[in-house]
């Protein structure tokens, strides 16, 4: 592992070279923390391309190893998900991730398959978003021949019995009949349907109707249609020998093709938000507050924007307690527990830019105004050198924590090649975080933050919300903002009541 | 469809024997020549703080933390809550940190306590109107006096003048600044836990800020912090579909022990906490002597020896010895029942008393356990899969410090009375009772059972963070201990602990039905 991050680091005296220690006496105390002296951390960044490989029919594959636990961990990215359902397949992504992992493969039915996974203490999943499935082995070291068949036989020769998919469907109709009931759930579910519309396969969630429809020649034509070699990216860690495990996956994914390439890079939906106070009425001591706007996506991963980007949205409500919204709203206020922003730089569509909070009913519009008053104040000021500093600091000295785990460098490095970013991506990153000034940070809250165009959600007892605490109810900060009430849905239909 | 014989089952069966020896011998495999051990070193200062270290020469970050041996069980009504919410006080700062006027600060805390004197006797108040039906609310700021307003008022002037003086969470900009992440504290009913992962380097940092605010706590901004917890109960208990339900079905459960309420503490306590209750609990649970700290990274043992001494030294020693919780659960005499109606999915949970943390029938509980959940345990294949009378189901054992319970979760299918489900899941349990476990399927729970107990040492912060837990309730041992004795479970102990502890006088059942015709509802039935 030493060698593999090529981290340098000395340890001893704590003391600068430079000062002399003294012999008897052990060195004093200092009354701040800022006068404690540390040695510099000499970190070199991995080099990607030094664990990339590259196998036949268009497999890419990292590969990390790690011989401290006798423990392999293999993950599969496929490049297929929602994005690639055709009109009236919708939901069959999902069905075709939950058959993999339930409905047996290979020669052994759901239940013998299930049996010999667990028999191995072998951990198997697939999980299913919208532009990628992502198939995953955890296994000991010991037993990694017979977990790798197991696995290979999942990908590549699902049975998808058919008693299990009508089991798989009773299950998930209860998941569904419970989506009505959780706050949270609602809030985020309508926040992105305000945000990308009801149409897009990022917000389209699975209905009854979609389940009755699905039948299992349908799961076996997405399978084989889209599950295949091409475009597809292993992340491989652990206690294994990269030529040994390479020779292995070759052998194994031999002809295993999808009768389609997968269509890159996918497209996201066009909608533009309405602005407006939305609400859903819910009886809940606690209003949820959801507010933001369409924000940005990343098409050069150099533009310096994008890292000021970063910066602001630390400095706004991304940073924890050192943020401005924290320290407002819940540090000198105490209206709330969870405060936080966030500015999601999507690679393939125009991410959200979100501020959400829980506070009680009646301080919601306080805690708003708040929001309110903050981001107007990082479009007329400029941050204080201090405070871009410490994001920058922050961000650059916690950096080589992001290679400390050999499975998380992995996956990190499947995610860079899934979504494009070059090679040298996190070479130049620490030096790109330093490039950002105050200026730049304002210039960019001037240019991609919009009072006007906040897009507001409201979950909870909406006549309290309203009202206020005293100091400020919810028509003194709304503008000119129409209020609109959001029928709750059927959680079957996901259609207005 | 019966699965049929093939060259992988062969393989597998072949290897059922040797894979636990191979398991058990791999699981402390740093070098094959180290005894099966952990490889953690422990030391402890002559005022009682212990210290853990574990060196993961390969990483770039040390995962540090301690642990205080305090948590919601050692509270009292009156005082629910107060050992979390002196969690979030430890953030606060010290006399160094946080302020730029230490001694106007200070005193503007006095002046604070003094007003804050007088309102909780308004208080007192409102609770006797509220006792006569006068109002319905005593917090309800609508209906407050004159006088209470008036108070509240001068209060806030307080917090906007020490408001100017401080510096704002210094604490956590500090860390920061440093590269340090993953700062934070968590408080359970044993104990409480703070940590955090700094770059290797920055190692004296850590013990600088911890000790620091050891030493020299000031707990600011106390008032405006007792909101924060009220919005993170209401958050966490209050708004969730079935917090409440939980909360009041822990309290059906135990009798008489502390555990019966939740860590977050009832609304009304929360509301009362006051700064002198926060300052003795402090005295009383923070002492050196009941602490542990652990480390977990790249880091020079001798050095940490040292910096320990020199910073953590410099705490005093206890003279009073700290309170142990001496009440014990009452022995349950009479089934317990509780049947909710809730905008919630329809469930089930059976609860029993059972042991506490390192009692020898606990390795017995996680064996059962594991029979009974996950994708091939007992509850999803014949209850799920089978008779299809719920959608989910699993058990778990939660062997606390003072005590524990086992408990047993099954979701219900649309249609299906909760009493059908309840029989099934009691049937399985009798079973446990009647049929002894065969050697393959307790083979197949203990596979999985040892590789989980491998897979907890991956992650340095997880590491981190089990030396820590395991210390607060009783010892960090635990974690090297339990694979070796959860091995040596037998299909007899199963029946045994079956038979002893899943009788009706020990257990209490909770029914949640979801209330037909709600907002949340689905219209109508979908088959």
């Amino acid at each position: 592992m030493l060698g593999v991050v090529g981290l340098s680091l000395w340890l001893g005296s704590e003391v600068s070279a430079g000062a002399s220690r003294p012999s008897a006496a052990a060195p004093a105390i200092p009354s701040r923390p800022e006068q404690l002296q540390f040695l510099p951390l000499e970190f070199q960044v991995p080099e990607r391309a030094k664990f990339r490989y590259e196998l036949p029919g268009g497999v890419i594959v990292y590969v990390v190893p790690d011989r401290a636990l006798p423990l392999v961990k293999i993950q599969a990215v496929f490049r297929t998900g929602a994005f690639r359902e055709r009109p009236g397949e919708e939901g069959t992504a999902r069905l075709v991730a939950r058959l993999m992992r339930n409905g047996g493969a290979g020669a052994l039915d759901p239940k013998a398959f299930d049996e010999e996974v667990d028999f191995l203490a072998a951990r198997m999943s697939v999980f299913d978003s919208d532009t990628a499935v992502i198939a995953s082995l955890d296994t000991l070291t010991a037993v990694l021949p017979q977990a790798m068949d197991l696995f290979v036989a999942m990908l590549r020769e699902p049975r998808f019995d058919e008693e299990r998919l009508v089991q798989e469907k009773r299950i998930l109709l209860e998941e569904l009949r419970q989506r009505g009931d959780d706050a949270e759930e609602i809030a985020q579910r309508e926040f992105r349907r305000l945000l990308y519309g009801e149409d897009s396969y990022l917000t389209r969630e699975l209905t009854a109707s979609d389940l009755e429809r699905i039948d299992r020649q349908r799961l076996v034509d997405f399978h084989r249609r889209t599950f295949g070699r091409s475009g597809t990216i292993l992340a491989v860690s652990g206690d294994v020998e990269p030529k040994e495990v390479l020779e292995t996956l070759k052998r194994k994914l031999d002809g295993f093709e999808a009768l389609e390439a997968p269509p890159w890079p996918p497209v996201g939906s066009e909608q533009r938000p309405r602005p407006a106070v939305y609400y859903l009425e819910k009886d809940i001591p606690q209003g949820k507050a959801l507010l933001g706007h369409l924000g940005v996506q990343w098409q050069d991963f150099g533009d310096p924007e994008i890292y000021a980007l970063m910066i602001m949205n630390d400095i706004l409500g991304g940073g924890g307690f050192t943020s401005r919204l924290m320290r407002r709203i819940r540090s000198d206020e105490g209206l709330a527990y969870r405060v936080v922003s966030m500015m999601a730089i999507q690679p393939f569509w125009r991410g959200m830019f979100l501020v959400i909070f829980d506070s009680k009913s009646a301080t919601v519009a306080r805690a708003t105004q708040i929001v309110l008053e903050e981001i107007g104040r990082l479009q007329r000021e400029v941050p204080s050198q201090e405070e871009v500093a410490l994001v920058q600091q922050a961000l650059i000295d916690s950096f080589p924590r992001r290679f400390d785990s050999p499975a998380q460098m992995a996956r990190l490095f499947a995610e860079d090649e899934r979504i494009g970013r070059p090679l040298d991506f996190w070479n130049r990153y620490r030096e790109r975080i330093r490039a950002v000034t105050p200026e730049a940070v304002r210039e960019v809250a001037k240019k991609y933050l919009d009072p006007d165009q906040l897009v507001w959600l409201f979950v909870g007892r909406f006549s309290d919300i309203a009202a206020g605490d005293g100091r400020v109810n919810l028509d003194q900060i709304r503008g000119s903002q129409p209020i609109v009430p959001l029928p709750p849905r059927d959680p079957l239909t996901l259609r207005p009541k | 469809m019966t699965a049929k014989k093939d060259s992988l089952r062969t393989r597998v069966k072949s290897w059922c024997v040797c894979l636990v020896a191979a398991l058990f011998l791999a699981s402390y495999g740093w070098a094959s020549e180290r005894p099966a051990r952990l490889p953690v070193e422990e030391f402890a200062l002559p005022n009682g703080m212990k210290f853990l270290m574990l060196q993961r020469p390969e990483l770039s970050t040390v995962s540090a933390g301690w642990v205080a041996k305090v948590g919601s069980a050692n509270e009292r009504p009156g005082l629910t809550g107060i050992a979390h919410f002196f969690e979030h006080m430890m953030f606060k700062g010290t006399k160094t940190l946080g302020t730029r006027d230490p001694v106007r600060d200070a005193q503007i805390i006095e002046e604070q306590e003094a007003l804050q004197e007088k309102i909780r006797a308004e208080y007192a108040g409102q609770r006797e109107r509220y006792r006569l039906g006068e109002i319905g609310d005593p917090f309800d700021p609508a209906d407050r006096p004159p006088a209470l307003i008036e108070l509240e008022a001068r209060f806030v002037k307080l917090v906007e003048e020490q408001r100017q003086l401080m510096v704002k969470d210094e604490f956590d900009r500090i860390y920061r600044m440093a590269g340090a992440t993953g700062l934070n504290a968590t408080t359970n009913q044993d104990s409480t836990i703070y940590f955090v992962t700094v770059p290797a380097n920055k190692l004296e940092l850590w013990f600088w800020m911890e000790s620091e605010r050891l030493r020299d706590p000031v707990f600011r901004e106390f008032y405006s912090e007792r909101d924060v917890v009220q919005e993170e109960r209401r958050l966490r208990i209050e708004s969730t579909p079935t917090g409440r339900y939980e909360e009041q079905l822990n309290a059906l459960f135990w009798t008489s022990h502390p555990y019966k309420w939740d860590t977050i503490g009832w609304m009304s306590d929360l509301k009362t906490l006051t700064l002198a209750e926060a300052r003795a609990f402090f005295e009383t649970y923070y002492a050196p002597g009941n602490l542990t700290a652990a480390l977990v990274g790249n880091f020079d043992p001798k050095r940490v020896r040292e910096l320990a001494e020199r910073y953590f030294g410099r705490l005093p020693a206890s003279q009073r010895p700290v309170p142990d919780v001496v009440t014990l659960e009452e022995q349950q005499l009479a089934e317990k029942r509780m049947h909710a109606v809730c905008d919630c999915p329809s469930q089930l949970r059976v609860l029993y008393h059972a042991v506490p943390f390192r009692h020898r029938d606990r390795y017995v509980f996680d064996v059962i356990a594991a029979l009974l959940s996950g994708s091939t345990g007992r509850l999803r294949q014949r209850i799920v899969l089978e008779q299809k009378l719920g959608v989910g189901a699993a058990a778990a054992q939660d062997a606390q410090r003072w005590a524990g319970s086992f408990s047993v979760y099954a979701e219900a299918q649309e249609g299906i009375p909760l009493e059908s489900l309840e029989a099934a899941v009691l049937g399985e349990l009798e079973r446990l009772k009647t049929e002894p476990v065969s050697e393959r399927e307790l083979q197949k729970v203990k596979n999985q059972l040892v590789a989980a107990s491998l897979r907890n040492l991956e992650n340095p912060f997880f590491l981190n963070f089990q030396l820590l837990i395991y210390e607060g309730m009783g010892s960090w041992r635990h974690l090297e201990e339990w694979p070796e004795r959860t091995l040596a479970v037998t299909a007899d102990d199963i029946q045994r602990v079956a038979a002893r502890y899943f009788i009706p006088e020990n257990r209490t059942v909770a029914r949640y039905e979801r209330r037909q015709g709600g907002v949340n509802a689905a219209q109508g039935s979908v088959q």
